[in-house]
């Protein structure tokens, strides 16, 4: 041992053990030079793009959605409000057991596994690390009690507060107010930058209806928040902030009370009604029936209940009916009527001898009046064009459109609205048809026959006519000859709405103001004009509404009408649902105005009627029509036609001439 | 008189009679290593009190944490190096045969399973003590034998270096092998290695690093050095951590954002913010000046520390010195040059400012050891 000791030399050991010390010193300090450096890189040189980083981490500017405008019928009642619901949500990275939780909530607020399917899906999808993702829309008061009263159980489990549109008349307004719901990419990429941030902060954009066509006034504008986010995306100041401004309230001329009158007056029948304030062109109701609850579609539709709207292929609840053609049948026959009387084709005394049919000279085929398809058969005898009108006479129609020819019929129908759309903000409603040589051509690449006038003449063949154009077209006549567009919007906060109407519509004015008042007066017979012994005599509608109700205090002008059901598809045929005889009912049509013939007060109210597979005009349509006017004229305007009676020279007496 | 009396006082002064380095000496303690091992510490709480954010019970623990090591560093630094060292061969056998014991006993925490839990004791990490276990045993067995070291020398050192690392790397406890085994290859290092044996060491680790990566790396060492290179090719996974932690630090700049004032720490935004990453807290509040003036503090305690390692005297001393001031070193350097991006990220704590009371009490032995050798060394 000793002899080891000895081979050491203490004095150059400490030698070597200081250089190699002493190089470690040199080492660290080389060392921690380029750690400075390197924090000189990070902090001199690039502090710029550092502080741009770290503010662009915790700053974040988001939008605050602004609060979409309120929709109120015209008497101020609601009928698209909004309302703070609470949605169940789940912050995934704070949940423990995820399973466990669903479970729990399984029992505790019935959840299904439709829902936690949904759930999931929306879990799956690209989100933000604790981002909340909804379980449950619009969580009742119980469920909310009980999931406040579990919390401590749940962690991870948020209710999150929201407003959301709601539709008080429910289906009563789904097609004429119609909804909002989920923004989608579609739309999304339809937008410029502008709007589509001022979207930014909303989920909900209008899909149908009013929502639809005024959705730039009711939206607003989006505000902006500068705040301060942690790593969880938690809020913690707000350090800038742009208010948002609320969307504009609208007043529509929907009255809310008629509107549930009319859906009711349709009772089990599928069918629309129209009705329009002559005055105004305001449209007062708008029934499409069935209708569907707008509220599903707003916090999103199930695919179920989608499935249920969708594939009801009978009462097709989604259809808008009152925007969508039917054909006329003799509802056209007043207008016909009038332009008749302008081209000077019939005056008050021309009249034919009507055999229950009309031919065309030289052409064998035989265009049948109703009458022939009775029992007696026959015709109307000696008729003029009152008596075409109250009767209904198809033959006299077949001669007057053959003699106008199509040319003249499309020129003069078409500036009743025929063809075309009237409609100051429904933009979406469909023209129906008004054909012509053109449009036959085109549309069909046929030439145009002379059946297809007499076709024509009794609103059948190529003639489509929304609800919305009859509706239009009976106020023209209400008006005398005045057009008012058609429209809902009323005001907008408390401005009254005056539309800018690039193209207005003209007036009609006739060679004779007389002429209006002799189709009044022929139109007020189809309802007024009694059974008497004359053969065929009678006003068409008289039995089911002046006969129904002989109180009546006011007169209303009518024109019944029948649609042939064109074609059932065979899905349908085959479904055994309904009875099938039931579908191939025509379907029953009438319009009208009321007050009519009186003397003080202008008619109030003009309306159109359709009830699918209703048979009959006269006899279903149109007490559907009287029901409606009594609510409002007796009802809602509460008109005393006592102390302002019609017309001493009262029309019955007249008829009883 | 006066004059010859000052001079005797004075030389009565050297010869430590009543002076206030002999009360130092007497309880054996650095004065100037205290001095700077508590500056470090004071602001250590500092910065944890705003990492934390002003989590009273945290900088209390931590608090407590230190309090506990100042009383360990004085325990230790009773103790003769000289018993010390003639403890290391027993001090080694009864680590190994602890790190053997966890191989079946030991229990998991935060992926390593490198705890033991044994009964009457708090539960500890033998591959800790296992850092100053190695470069005892070292320089107890190269301090006995001419230095420089003989070849056959070095192959014995790496063997009794390699043996505690690979039970530490069985424990999946990278980091603390990789401390372990540099602890031991300091005190090869200062102990007079030939020149041409480390840089041969040294390119031959190179070369063997893309086998390593390629064949022996595990998927999250892959990822930690794929990410080292671009932290950007998995921004919110893997490279997360280094990219809020270069926000922070560069967004601090010279003077920083102020004390409590920091976003990316106040928001969360630095992952282990409290740990292995409060430095980027430390740069974000207090800037590149805040950050200077941690490393004088380092490098004051780094020269104290080699002061006392230059001025010992016998070799065991030195070299256990050397191999503690450098393994602290290190930690220091490596932890700061991970944070800052300049290293890959290995899980290692910034001695005396991160959170964790392990690591505190630790590196106080280190000290209680460097303070045994200034004070008892120069007493003979």
């Amino acid at each position: 041992m000793t002899g080891k000791w000895q081979l050491k030399d203490h004095e150059a050991e400490r030698q070597i053990f200081n250089r190699r010390l002493i190089i470690a010193g040199v080492f660290i300090v080389l060392l921690f030079a380029a750690l400075i450096l390197k924090l000189v890189n990070l902090q001199f040189s690039q502090y710029e793009y550092f502080s741009a980083r770290s503010d662009g981490n915790r700053l974040h500017s988001q939008y605050v959605a602004p609060a979409r405008g309120l929709i109120f019928d015209r008497n101020g009642a609601l009928l698209a409000d909004n309302q703070p619901i609470f949605n169940l949500s789940v912050i995934r990275e704070q949940v423990g057991d995820l399973d466990e939780m669903l479970n729990n909530l399984r029992t505790l607020i019935g959840l299904s596994d439709d829902e936690i399917e949904q759930f999931s899906i929306r879990l799956r999808r690209n989100r933000v690390p604790f981002s909340s993702v909804p379980i449950r829309f619009v969580l009742s008061e119980e469920d909310r009690s009980a999931i406040a009263v579990n919390g401590h159980r749940l962690p991870g489990l948020a209710i999150e507060p929201q407003f959301v549109r709601s539709y008080p008349l429910s289906a009563l307004t789904a097609h004429s107010v119609g909804y909002v719901s989920e923004i989608n990419r579609e739309e999304l990429d339809q937008m410029d930058e502008t709007e589509r941030q001022n979207y930014g902060g909303t989920n909900h954009i209008g899909k149908s209806g009013v929502e639809r066509t005024y959705e730039g006034l009711l939206h607003g504008k989006v505000g902006y928040e500068i705040v301060e986010k942690n790593n969880r995306g938690q809020v913690m100041r707000e350090l800038d902030r742009t208010d948002p401004v609320a969307g504009k309230n609208i007043t529509l001329h929907i009255d809310a009370q008629l509107q549930i009158a009319a859906e009711q007056a349709l009772g089990d029948f599928r069918g629309a009604i129209v009705a329009i304030e002559p005055a105004t062109g305001g449209i007062l109701a708008m029934v499409s029936k069935p209708g569907f609850d707008p509220n599903l579609f707003v916090t999103g539709i199930s695919t179920k209940d989608y499935k249920l709207l969708v594939e009801d292929r009978i009462n097709t609840p989604l259809f808008d009916r009152t925007t969508n053609p039917y054909p006329p049948g003799s509802t056209v026959k007043p207008f016909l009527g009038l332009s008749g009387l302008e081209l000077g084709l019939v005056d008050y005394d021309y009249a034919i001898q009507d055999p229950g049919y009309f031919r065309l000279p030289g052409v064998a085929y035989r265009w049948g009046d109703y009458t022939l398809r009775t029992a007696i058969g026959g015709g109307h005898g000696h008729t003029n064009l009152q008596k075409a009108i109250y009767q209904s006479c198809d033959t006299f129609f077949y001669d007057l459109g053959n003699r106008m020819g199509i040319d003249a019929m499309h020129e003069y129908m078409s500036l009743f609205g025929f063809g075309q759309n009237f409609a100051v903000d429904i933009g979406y409603a469909r023209t129906g048809v008004m054909p012509s040589r053109d449009w036959k051509q085109e549309s069909r690449g046929e030439p145009w026959y002379p059946g297809d006038t007499i076709n024509s003449s009794i609103g059948q063949g190529f003639m489509w006519a929304t609800p919305l154009q009859l509706a239009t077209a009976v106020a023209i006549i209400a008006n005398k000859g005045v057009v008012v567009q058609p429209r809902l919007l009323r005001a907008v906060e408390d401005e009254p709405f005056v539309p800018e109407i690039r193209d207005p519509v003209p007036d009609i004015v006739l060679k004779d103001q007389d002429y209006w008042r002799y189709m009044e007066e022929a139109m007020t017979m189809v309802v007024h004009r009694p059974y008497s012994d004359t053969f065929r005599d009678y006003g068409t509608a008289y039995e089911a509404i002046a006969q129904a109700d002989r109180t009546m205090p006011y007169r209303m002008a009518g024109k019944s009408g029948s649609a042939q059901v064109v074609g059932i598809s065979q899905s349908i045929l085959k479904s055994g649902d309904i009875v099938v005889s039931d579908l191939n009912k025509d379907h029953g049509l009438f319009i009208s105005f009321a007050p009519a013939m009186h003397s003080e007060i202008a008619p109030q109210i003009a309306i159109a009627v359709i009830v699918e597979n209703g048979e009959h005009g006269s006899s279903v349509a149109g007490p559907v029509a009287k029901r409606i006017i009594d609510e409002y004229l007796l009802n809602i305007l509460q008109i005393d036609f006592a102390t302002h009676p019609s017309n001493p020279n009262s029309l019955i007496s007249q008829v009883n001439d | 008189m006066i004059n010859q009396d000052f001079i005797r006082q004075s030389s009565g002064l050297n010869s430590g009679k009543i002076t206030s380095s002999t009360i130092w000496r007497s309880v054996h303690t650095d004065p100037q290593l205290l001095v700077g091992i508590s500056l470090l510490c004071a602001f250590g709480l500092l910065i944890l009190w705003s990492a934390s954010d002003s989590n009273e019970a945290e900088v209390q623990r931590q608090s407590l944490a230190m309090l506990v090591g100042l009383v360990v560093m004085f325990i230790v630094a009773q103790f003769n190096v000289h018993f010390v060292r003639s403890w290391a061969p027993t001090l080694y056998a009864g680590g190994i045969g602890l790190l053997g014991l966890v191989l079946f006993m030991g229990v998991e925490k935060n992926g390593a399973r490198s705890w033991l839990d044994l009964p009457g004791l708090p539960s500890f990490q033998p591959s800790e003590l296992m850092k100053f276990v190695v470069p005892m045993l070292l320089a107890w067995y190269l301090a006995g034998r001419p230095l420089p070291p003989r070849f056959k020398h070095i192959l014995v050192a790496a063997i009794m270096i390699l043996l505690p690392a690979a039970l530490i790397i069985v424990q999946n406890d990278a980091g603390t092998a990789l401390m372990v085994t540099m602890s031991g290859v300091f005190v090869v290092l200062l102990a007079g290695i030939s020149w041409r044996l480390v840089i041969g060491g040294t390119v031959a680790l190179l070369l063997a690093s893309p086998a390593w990566f390629l064949f022996l790396a595990q998927e999250h060492q892959k990822n930690r050095i794929l990410t080292f290179f671009n932290p950007y090719r998995d921004p919110t996974g893997a490279g997360y951590n280094i990219i809020q932690s270069q926000i922070a630090i560069g967004s601090g700049g010279i003077y920083g954002k102020g004390f409590e004032n920091g976003a990316q720490s106040q928001l969360d935004f630095i992952p282990e913010s409290n740990t292995d990453f409060i430095l980027a807290v430390l740069a974000e509040e207090f800037g590149f000046l805040g950050v200077l003036f941690l490393i004088c503090l380092y490098l004051c305690v780094f020269a104290r520390a080699g002061y006392i390692a230059y001025t010992a005297n016998d070799m065991f001393s030195r070299l256990l010195a050397g191999s503690i001031t450098l393994t602290f070193f290190l930690y220091v350097f490596v932890n700061m040059a991970m944070v800052t991006g300049l290293l890959p990220v290995v899980g290692l704590p910034l001695p005396l400012i991160s959170r964790g009371g392990t690591s505190i009490v630790t590196m106080f032995i280190g000290f209680g050891m460097l303070m045994s050798i200034a004070t008892h060394g120069r007493q003979k």
